[in-house]
């Protein structure tokens, strides 16, 4: 435990948020879904963290928690230590989900910006009036000022023709525009932490390459720490100084963006790297592609999440112990057995794993055959 | 490509155009979109919202009827025919030929149809006297090829997850061993991992029965890895067509430089150099006059203002629609190891 | 290993459900719904069996028992001791200090209830000839006269408890036959509508707000005033039900017209016409089932409307009227003061309406939340 903690972030820089031991459990008929089981991961001011991970791996309801606007039925234990603006290093699940201390957080310290820009805004007010909500709400009552202030965070975020924007309703505006004016209205309030949860994935590859842009200034600007949510690999690599990869429920792979893409360790961040093309680059035969599809985290048997689609599973090993998420080198972590024993890095990259995978392959593909039904 | 010296001609799409008119405006979904296919190629079909290539891919299986332009058809025997104009016992002869893969696996399957029904749907359209153990056979063998487990088959849609599903799709689509196939945003819709096996099934199915694809997608990575052409649309029209490393490496339209230049690469150490796009992109019911996309193009002269460039050959097999596209020296990818210092 | 050979049996099942078994799964969920269907049930059986079940046929009144209370039973004898249900025949007194006519009970013979006793004949269904009957009263001497009624009697003397029984023959079917019609109206008529647009759609719907413009009761009036006074009841019965349904169909159609609509467009038909299926057979294959659950939902809540519907007609004098019996011809007689002041017992169709209504009501209710059968 000591030894993680260590490692996960120097401890001299400021924190703004720690995760500890995040678990989120939903109760079903069928029995109770282990959708996030024990996840650690802290941010540093004006540092990007990328959360990557694809449908089922549990990274919404993370992102969720730390709002605490999961729904009621979610179960949520661990620690989301934030560092508050007046109160020092508080835990937010201490906090009353409706109560005024986590909504003084929610929108002035925390902020959220979504994938769908086009359903975030009520169709009934217009957008000036929606930003204007949150600075009335946490900056100043005052309405002149109040719209001052929105109105130069929508200059700010690239808004043209400000003035005139300010007094249209959403259905007036495209899917940029929309996402510009929710990124003011996150922003508005200079929040500590902005959770981004798949910005972009909604928009055209040229907007979103002017998003991503936007964001980044404004990150600087306001040296404001980001968690940015998302299952792009592109994007990722363009935003991100640290990334986390997540995999049914737990973390699997945290690394600077650097070595994550130049020396992935665990079998399913080169899985993932695998299965992309990198644009501009010469054709491969054949993507990687990992056998399976995400079981349902409910009744998980004991050993690594991963075991059953993996290609370098140990049984034995990978199927009875969980892997601990420990340092492989330096600032580079991973949860993987068959990764362990001392090992820095596997040595094996990308492209090492996708063609050592063909061998793997033939087998997989015709259980692949059976599994993927 | 070896392809290139028996490369027989299946398709050949010539100023094709739908509108969709209403009481105030008319949007030209597709104006006067040309292109070649040979048999065997994928063709990637590329733009951003308001494109058309939905709308173009859905005219040449005749999902929708398109206002004008032809689409001719050169089948295994006999002589090519207009596609689109054809009577209606041709067209229940043609019509397995070109077949559609959707993109929605979660719209695209009828919920209330065992994945059986729906596999054999077509078949039972086709061919009304082939008999049920026949159909059966055939359906089995399709979903064993696209990779589903056969005894799973009498479940209902439901029951699946978005990847089985797309494959189900596949199967649908394939059962009635078409030539042409148009994946509209065929893997779109899935998760990474999930999109490479769905990518890898449709290349080797390619290769085993002979397919052609037209593969519409917004994703630039995709379209480069699975196509052996490239057709880049804008607000309608085709900007550009041209074999995929020679678009990437060579484009000759600004909007393909642009577009390309956005697109994140997964790789961190390669710096995002993005070429800006001033503006929006236009709306496709008031599109600007001259050039479509004189508005956000940084190579902008008077001549675009005013007239619309003519889409023409300017090399073998690369199509271009810009006044000025033999002056201009854009910026693609490199794909030589050693930075042959050319374009970029 | 494979992921899918952990799944259990109930699995298995969800998977090979389909939409109408998980629909009815959920529908046994639901407990008002469950009971619903069971008084249902019952009351259906009820008017199946109404001649058999009603111990009195519909012209069987007896001037002696005119506006008579319902007839008091008794359990034990005059010695406390406990010998059955029993019944004393009624006669009129005449109170020397009121001046008022009473009840009085005939205490000189016991007439115990017999079940599945021998009585009046009847036909069975129509056409199966019976004489047994739920139950009778018997004189334990052999007399005769006397008469169980078990919810009172009406101005001529009819058993209300019979005319009730037989009246929600007429009551609870009119409904199903006319909704029926209307169903089969609503399909055609909002799915050519819904599937064709254009021109077709545009006159269908035009005709269909014009109908719904009538005011109702007017045309109802119209429409009933156009039947001869003397036709023999069945026919009468067939016109009521035309006429209700006339009008109510466009309720249906235009949700249909809405399904298609909204169905046309989706992408399974798209895939279907482009794989080469007929019109029609993407109509009956793809759009009909893709909205059946929502018909049956909304048919379920229109059948109430009907009951109320033929229930009101009647009541108007404008439906059924006698010598045919139904609940809203039983309320039509209703329609004075001396059914409150002096006898309430009139008023039980009420309940038999109210409690049908409600049947429905929750059926629908409960059938519209299992509808949505994939959540």
């Amino acid at each position: 435990m000591e030894e993680k903690e260590k490692v996960n972030a120097k401890p001299e820089q400021d924190l703004v948020l720690d995760v500890r031991d995040l678990k989120i459990n939903i109760e079903l008929d069928e029995g109770t879904l282990t959708a996030v089981r024990g996840v650690n991961f802290n941010i540093r001011r004006g540092e990007t963290l990328g959360l990557v991970g694809e449908s089922g791996c549990g990274k919404s309801l993370t992102s969720k928690a730390i709002l605490g606007i999961n729904d009621k039925k979610c179960k949520t234990t661990g620690e989301i230590i934030f560092d508050t603006n007046d109160k020092g290093m508080v835990n937010l699940l201490d906090l009353k989900p409706k109560g005024k201390e986590i909504r003084e957080v929610r929108g002035k310290q925390i902020s959220m910006v979504f994938q769908e820009p086009m359903v975030a805004f009520s169709p009934l007010y217009t957008i000036g009036n929606q930003i204007n909500e949150c600075t009335r709400l946490h900056i100043t009552k005052d309405k002149k000022k109040s719209k001052e202030i929105s109105l130069e965070m929508m200059k700010k975020v690239g808004i043209a023709n400000a003035e005139k924007r300010y007094d249209q309703y959403p259905h007036e505006f495209s899917g940029g525009m929309l996402q510009r004016a929710l990124i003011a209205m996150a922003l508005v309030c200079n929040p500590k932490l902005l959770i981004a949860d798949e910005p972009t994935t909604a928009l055209d590859v040229t907007i979103q390459a002017q998003i991503l842009e936007l964001m980044k200034e404004l990150q600087k600007d306001l040296n404001m720490a980001i968690l940015f949510i998302t299952h792009d690999l592109g994007t990722v690599a363009a935003m991100c100084d640290r990334v986390a990869v997540m995999y049914l429920g737990k973390i699997v792979e945290v690394a600077p963006v650097k070595d994550i893409y130049a020396n992935p360790m665990h079998p399913y961040t080169q899985g993932l790297i695998g299965s992309v093309h990198k644009i501009g680059t010469k054709k491969e035969e054949r993507l990687f592609s990992i056998e399976g599809t995400v079981p349902l985290a409910l009744n998980l048997p004991p050993g690594c999440g991963f075991y059953d689609r993996c290609h370098k599973r140990i049984e034995g090993v990978c199927n009875v112990k969980e892997p601990e998420l420990v340092e492989m080198s330096d600032g580079h972590m991973a949860a993987c057995h068959a990764c362990a024993g001392g090992c820095k890095g596997c040595g094996q990259n990308t492209a090492e794993a996708a063609t050592a995978a063909p061998e793997m392959s033939a087998v997989a593909e015709e259980k692949g055959a059976e599994i993927n039904g | 490509m070896a392809k290139k010296e028996n490369a027989k001609k299946i398709l050949e799409i010539n100023h094709l155009s739908k509108d969709f008119p209403s009481k105030k405006v008319c949007v030209h979904a597709v104006s006067d979109v040309s292109f070649e296919v040979n048999e065997g190629e994928t063709i990637g079909i590329v733009g951003e919202s308001g494109c058309g290539k939905t709308t173009m891919g859905r005219c040449v299986v005749r999902a929708i009827e398109a206002t004008a332009g032809e689409v001719k058809y050169y089948p295994a025997e006999g002589e090519p025919v207009n596609f689109l104009t054809i009577d209606k016992a041709k067209m229940k002869e043609l019509r397995k030929d070109i077949q559609m893969i959707f993109q929605n696996p979660y719209s695209s399957l009828d919920p209330r149809m065992t994945v059986v029904d729906i596999i054999k749907e077509p078949l039972q359209a086709n061919f009304p006297k082939m008999g049920k153990a026949e159909m059966e056979e055939k359906v089995m063998d399709m979903a064993a090829k696209v990779g589903l487990n056969v005894s799973y088959l009498k479940r209902y849609p439901h029951a699946f997850s978005g990847g089985q599903r797309q494959r189900i799709g596949i199967a649908r689509a394939l059962v009635l061993k078409p030539r042409v196939i148009v994946c509209d945003e065929a893997v779109s819709a899935l998760d990474v991992s999930i999109q490479a096996q769905v990518i890898n099934l449709l290349k080797d199915l390619q290769k085993d029965m002979n397919l052609t694809y037209i593969f519409i997608s917004h994703d630039l990575s995709v379209v480069e890895h699975i196509s052996d052409k490239v057709g880049v649309m804008y607000l309608g029209k085709m900007v550009e067509y041209a074999e995929t490393e020679e678009l990437f490496s060579r484009p000759r339209h600004p909007y393909t430089e642009a577009l390309m230049s956005a697109v994140p690469v997964a790789d961190p150490e390669v710096k995002m150099d993005r070429i800006p796009l001033a503006g929006e992109i236009p709306n496709p019911a008031n599109p600007p006059s001259g050039c479509y996309f004189h508005t956000r193009c940084r190579y902008c002269r008077e001549k675009c203002k005013e007239c619309a460039p003519e889409y023409r050959e300017v090399e073998p097999g690369h199509f271009v629609a810009c006044h000025f596209a033999e002056e201009l020296e854009l910026r693609g990818f490199n794909y030589d190891e050693e930075a042959k210092d050319g374009n970029k | 290993m494979s992921i899918f050979m952990k799944k259990k049996k109930s699995d298995e099942d969800y998977y090979l459900a389909s939409q109408w078994t998980l629909m009815g799964r959920k529908l046994m969920h639901h407990k008002l719904a469950k009971f619903s269907i069971v008084l249902l049930l019952i009351l259906y059986t009820l008017a199946l069996f109404a001649p058999f079940v009603a111990p009195y046929g519909l012209d069987d009144y007896d001037s002696n028992y005119k506006n008579s209370a319902p007839t008091t039973i008794h359990w034990v004898d005059e010695n406390g001791k406990f010998v059955g249900p029993y019944v004393y025949k009624m006669t009129y007194v005449n109170n020397r200090e009121t001046f008022k006519r009473e009840w009085a009970e005939d205490t000189s013979e016991k007439f115990f209830v017999k079940f599945f006793a021998e009585g009046k004949e009847y036909k069975l269904f129509g056409f199966i000839p019976c004489n047994r009957h739920l139950f009778e009263v018997v004189g334990e001497n052999g007399g005769t006269g006397a008469k169980i009624m078990l919810f009172g009697a009406d101005s001529l003397g009819n058993d209300l408890f019979s005319r009730i029984l037989f009246g929600s023959q007429i009551s609870l079917t009119i409904p199903f036959a006319g909704t029926l019609i209307s169903f089969v109206l609503g399909i055609i008529l909002g799915g050519i509508s819904g599937y064709f647009g254009g021109l077709v759609d545009t006159v269908i719907q035009r005709v269909i707000e014009v109908l719904t413009a009538l005011p109702t009761i007017p045309l109802w009036m119209a429409l009933s005033a156009a039947i001869p006074a003397d036709i023999p009841v069945p026919t009468m019965y067939l016109y009521i039900t035309v006429i209700i349904s006339f009008i109510s169909w466009t309720g249906l159609a235009r949700t249909v017209r809405g399904k298609f609509i909204s169905l046309r467009n989706e992408e399974f038909v798209m895939a279907a016409q482009v794989a080469g299926v007929s019109t029609r057979k993407v109509m009956t294959k793809h759009l009909v089932p893709g909205f059946m659950s929502y018909l049956i939902v909304n048919l379920t809540l229109g059948i109430p409307s009907m009951i109320i519907g033929e229930t009101s007609m009647s009541f108007l004098g404008l439906g059924m009227r006698a010598p045919a019996t139904s609940w809203g011809v039983l309320l039509k007689e209703t329609q004075d003061i001396t059914s409150i002041a002096q006898y309430p017992w009139r008023l039980i169709p009420l309940v038999a309406v109210i409690v049908t209504v409600l049947a429905f009501n929750f059926l629908g209710d409960g059938m519209r939340d299992a509808a949505d059968p994939y959540k």
